[in-house]
C-alpha cells in the first residue's frame, strides 16, 4: 500500500472545492462526499436518490454542509483505512497533528439510528484547535426547518426528517439560527467524537459514545470482510481493490441496484448545462457490472444485481428502459431544482429524461450479463429464460430502428453503429444461451438470421474506407469511442479485422494523449465536455484483445495514475489540467478499470 | 349493544388510525411512529420492534374499544358521533398523558428530563402534545383518534 500524498489545503473557488478533492463514504444506503478540507458537502438522506441534507456541492450558499477542521491552515493527507470505505484524514498544523476518521456506520449493537454519520477526531501530536459546524439543509436546502434541543442535544427537524448532533469531548455545541457548531482543542492521545443521528418518519435515537465507537469498529470489520471477496492479484491490485470498494459504495443494499454515481449535476463542463442526475441504475452498465463483480470474485453482488435487473424490467417487458430507479421503479421524470449549481453550472437536474429514450444497445448488455451469469454456473430460472427469449424476439423486430445510442444524445435518433453492434451481441448471446439449454430455442434460427443481417448492415453502411474505421452513425464520416465495446464483446477479430484499424483511427481522431473524447459531433446539447475516462479504459481492454500488450500496459499505468489521492475517478477529465468533471465517483469508470485490469491479467497468463 | 361489534370496530379503527398516522408521515407532517415507540419497549432490534409494536398497538386498540363499549353502555346509547366524541377525549389523553408522560415513564429506552449519562441509546421523547415529532403531530393524532372512535361507535350502532 503506497503512503498517502501530503497535499496543501483545498483551494475553493467561490465556495466550491475541486471535484478531485472529494472522497466518498457510504453504508450501502446512502453516500456522503468529504472534501479534503474536512467539509462534508454532499449527503442525500435517507437513500442515495433522496433529497440532500448536505448539498453545498451544488449550492455553496444554501445547500448545507458539515465542516470540521483545524482552525489554522494545515497540510492534509488522506487514505481509506485498508480494505474499507472509512476515510482517515490527517491534518498537520504548526502546533500539531490530528486525524479525522469519517464513517457512515452500519447497524450493529443496541438501538441504532436509521442512518448515522460518525466523525472521530484523534490528537496525534501537539495541541490543535478544531472548529466544527453542522448546517443541515433538508430537501435540497428548500425544506422549512426547526432547531431545538432534546435532553440537551441539538436537533434540527424538517417535516418527516430530523437529525440530532451528538458530540462527545468536542466542545460545547452552540446553536446559531439554523446551524450547530463548536470548538475545542485536542492534545496528543486525546479523542473526540461527533455523531449525526438521522431519523426519517420516526423519533430520533440518541446513541452513546461507546455505541457509536462500537458501530464504527463493526463498520470497519464489515467493509474488510467484504473486500476480501476480491481475488484479483495482478499488477494493478491497489486500483482494482479500490474500484471494487467504490463500486460497492454504489450498490443500493435494499434492492441490489447499482447507482451510476451518488451525485447529480456535477458538470461535464464548468458553467455548462451538461449536468445530469446519475442516482439511477442504467441497464447499459449491467454487463460491465456483472462481469466486473464475477471477475473479482464478488458473486453475491453479481447475483443480487442480475435479479434486480430482471425484476425491474418485469414492468416494461419485453422492452427495456434505459434506466430504472434504485427501487426498481420505471419512472424517473426529469425536473430542475432552484439551486446555483456546482460553480454556476445550471440547471441542476433530478430524474433523467433519458428514461424515455430508445437505446438499442442495452439489449446487448443484458444478454451479455445473462451469458456471463450462466457461464459462472448460476441458474437462469424458467420465467427469466422465457423473458430473455421474448426479448431476443423483440431485438429482431427493432434493431433496424434509429435510436439515441449509448451516449443518450438529445438530438434526433439515428442509426448508431454501436447500437447495431450490441444488437448483434444480444442475438449472438441468445443463440449461444439457447444452444446450451439456458433459454428456449424455438426461435433460435430467426435470431441467427437477424444477427447475420445486422452484421451485413454494419459492414455495408457503418464502415468508412477513407477513415479505415467503423463510424459513429451509418452513412456518416465521424468516429465514436463507444465502437471499442465491439472489441470488448467479441464482435470481430480485433487483431486482424476492421476493429483493429478502428482502434487506431479512434486514437488518432478522438485521442489527446492517454485521453479519449467520446465523439466530436453533434449531440443536441450545447457546450463541450471533457475526455471520457471509461473510453480510455475500454481502449486498454481493446488493445489487450488485439494482443498489443505493451501499449495496453503503458496506457493502463498512466490511467491508474490519474485517480485522485484516495483512488477515485469521476466520469470525465479535463485533458488540459487533469481536473475531474462530471458525477463522482463514477461506477462505469471503476467498472471499466476493473475490466481492463482483469483482461490484461487473463491475456498475460 | 354488542361487545363483539365494539371489538371488531376496535380492530378496524386501529388499522385506520395507523394508516392515518402513516399517511401523515409520508406527507412529511409528523415523525410519530407508534409501533416503533411501543416495540422498542421490549427490544432494541429495529425490525422486531416494529413487528412487536404492531401487535401491541392492535392489542391496545382492542382494549380501548372495550373502554369505549363501557362508555356506550353507561350512557345507554352509541353512534359514530358519540364515538368520535370519545375519540377526542382519547386523543387528548394520548397526547397529554399516555404517550407524553406514561410511556416515557415505563420505556427503558426513552429519554426524559431526568435522563443523564447512560450506557445505551435513548429514543427521542414525544414532548408536550408530542410536538417533538413535528408541529402537525397533535392535529394528526387527534384526527386519527376521532376516526378510530367514530368507527367503533358506528360498528356498535350498526350491530344493534
Amino acid at each position: 500500500m503506497s503512503a498517502p500524498a501530503v497535499l496543501p489545503p483545498t483551494r475553493r473557488v467561490d465556495g466550491y472545492a475541486p471535484i478531485r478533492d472529494y472522497a466518498a463514504i457510504g453504508d450501502g444506503r446512502t453516500v456522503a462526499l468529504v472534501a479534503r478540507d474536512g467539509s462534508i458537502d454532499w449527503l442525500p438522506f435517507p437513500s442515495i436518490d433522496s433529497p440532500t441534507v448536505f448539498g453545498s456541492l451544488l449550492d455553496a450558499g444554501r445547500g448545507g454542509s458539515f465542516r470540521l477542521a483545524p482552525e489554522h491552515a494545515s497540510e492534509v493527507s488522506r487514505r481509506y483505512l485498508p480494505g474499507t470505505n472509512i476515510l482517515e484524514t490527517t491534518f498537520t498544523t504548526e502546533t500539531g497533528a490530528v486525524t479525522v476518521t469519517d464513517a457512515l456506520t452500519v447497524p450493529a449493537g443496541g438501538l441504532v439510528p436509521l442512518r448515522e454519520l460518525a466523525r472521530e477526531i484523534k490528537g496525534i501530536r501537539g495541541t490543535v484547535p478544531i472548529g466544527w459546524r453542522v448546517e443541515p439543509r433538508f430537501g435540497y436546502g428548500g425544506a422549512p426547518q426547526r432547531v431545538g434541543r432534546r435532553q440537551g442535544i441539538p436537533v434540527v427537524e424538517a417535516g418527516a426528517d430530523a437529525v440530532a448532533v451528538c458530540s462527545f469531548e468536542a466542545g460545547d455545541p452552540g446553536i446559531e439560527v439554523a446551524s450547530i457548531g463548536g470548538r475545542f482543542e485536542i492534545g496528543e492521545g486525546q479523542s473526540a467524537l461527533i455523531s449525526l443521528s438521522f431519523a426519517h418518519q420516526e423519533p430520533l435515537v440518541f446513541p452513546t459514545r461507546a455505541e457509536v465507537e462500537g458501530r464504527t469498529e463493526e463498520t470497519r470489520a464489515a467493509w474488510h470482510r467484504w473486500s476480501t471477496c476480491s481475488d484479483y492479484q495482478g499488477r494493478w491490485k491497489e486500483a482494482v481493490d479500490r474500484s471494487g470498494l467504490a463500486l460497492k459504495l454504489l450498490f443500493f443494499a435494499p434492492t441490489g441496484a447499482v447507482a451510476a454515481a451518488p451525485t447529480t449535476s456535477l458538470p461535464e463542463e464548468i458553467g455548462g448545462e451538461r449536468n445530469w442526475d446519475y442516482r439511477l441504475s442504467w441497464v447499459r452498465d449491467s454487463a460491465f457490472t456483472i462481469d466486473a463483480l464475477l471477475r473479482v470474485g464478488c458473486a453475491e453482488e453479481a447475483e443480487a444485481f442480475f435479479w434486480w435487473l430482471m425484476q425491474a424490467s418485469q414492468l416494461t417487458h419485453p422492452r427495456l428502459q434505459v434506466l430504472y430507479r434504485l427501487d426498481g421503479g420505471p419512472e424517473a421524470p426529469e425536473r430542475t431544482l432552484d439551486l446555483r449549481g456546482y460553480r454556476d453550472s445550471r440547471p441542476v437536474r433530478i430524474g433523467n429524461a433519458a428514461v424515455d429514450q430508445l437505446q438499442l444497445e442495452i439489449y446487448g448488455g443484458v444478454f451479455e450479463a445473462a451469458s456471463l451469469y450462466a457461464d459462472a454456473g448460476r441458474h437462469i430460472d424458467h420465467d427469466v429464460a422465457k423473458r430473455l427469449a421474448a426479448m431476443a424476439d423483440l431485438v429482431c423486430e427493432i434493431w433496424g430502428l434509429p435510436d439515441s445510442g449509448i451516449w443518450e444524445v438529445r438530438s434526433e435518433p439515428v442509426h448508431f453503429t454501436q447500437s447495431k453492434m450490441m444488437c448483434w451481441v444480444a442475438l449472438d448471446r441468445a443463440v449461444k444461451l439457447a444452444g446450451r439449454g439456458h433459454i428456449p430455442d424455438d426461435h433460435a434460427d430467426r435470431w441467427r438470421r437477424e444477427a447475420a443481417a445486422i452484421r451485413t448492415f454494419i459492414d455495408v453502411h457503418c464502415w468508412s474506407d477513407r477513415l479505415g474505421s467503423y463510424v459513429r452513425v451509418a452513412g456518416m464520416e465521424e468516429l465514436d469511442a463507444s465502437i471499442l465495446t465491439g472489441a470488448l464483446f467479441g464482435y470481430d477479430d480485433v487483431a486482424q479485422g476492421r476493429l483493429s484499424t478502428t482502434i487506431d483511427a479512434i486514437r488518432r481522431d478522438l485521442g489527446r494523449g492517454p485521453f479519449l473524447f467520446r465523439y466530436l459531433g453533434e449531440d443536441g446539447v450545447s457546450g463541450r465536455e471533457g475526455a471520457f475516462l471509461t473510453c480510455s479504459f475500454w481502449l486498454v481492454e481493446a488493445l489487450v484483445h488485439a494482443g498489443r500488450m505493451g501499449e495496453a500496459a503503458d496506457l493502463m499505468d498512466h490511467l491508474v495514475g490519474l485517480a485522485n489521492d484516495v483512488g477515485l475517478y469521476s466520469e470525465e477529465i479535463d485533458p488540459e489540467d487533469g481536473a475531474f468533471l462530471g458525477n463522482f465517483p463514477q461506477a462505469l469508470t471503476h467498472l471499466s478499470l476493473i475490466g481492463a485490469a482483469v483482461a490484461f491479467e487473463q491475456a498475460s497468463s | 349493544m354488542s361487545v363483539w361489534a365494539a371489538m371488531i370496530g376496535g380492530l378496524v379503527g386501529t388499522l385506520v388510525l395507523t394508516s392515518v398516522l402513516r399517511a401523515a408521515s409520508e406527507l412529511r407532517q409528523t415523525r410519530i411512529d407508534l409501533p416503533f415507540l411501543l416495540g422498542t419497549v421490549v427490544t432494541a432490534d429495529r425490525q422486531r420492534a416494529k413487528l412487536i409494536g404492531y401487535v401491541f398497538h392492535f392489542v391496545a386498540g382492542l382494549l380501548f374499544s372495550l373502554a369505549y363499549y363501557a362508555g356506550f353502555v353507561g350512557l345507554g346509547r352509541a353512534g359514530w358521533l358519540l364515538g368520535a366524541g370519545f375519540g377526542v377525549i382519547h386523543g387528548v389523553f394520548a397526547m397529554t398523558s399516555l404517550v407524553n408522560i406514561l410511556l416515557p415513564a415505563i420505556h427503558p429506552r426513552m429519554g426524559s428530563s431526568l435522563s443523564s449519562v447512560d450506557s445505551m441509546a435513548l429514543l427521542e421523547s414525544p414532548g408536550f402534545l408530542m410536538l417533538n415529532y413535528g408541529r402537525a403531530t397533535p392535529v394528526v393524532t387527534l384526527i386519527a383518534h376521532v376516526v378510530y372512535g367514530a368507527i367503533i361507535g358506528g360498528f356498535v350502532s350498526l350491530a344493534r
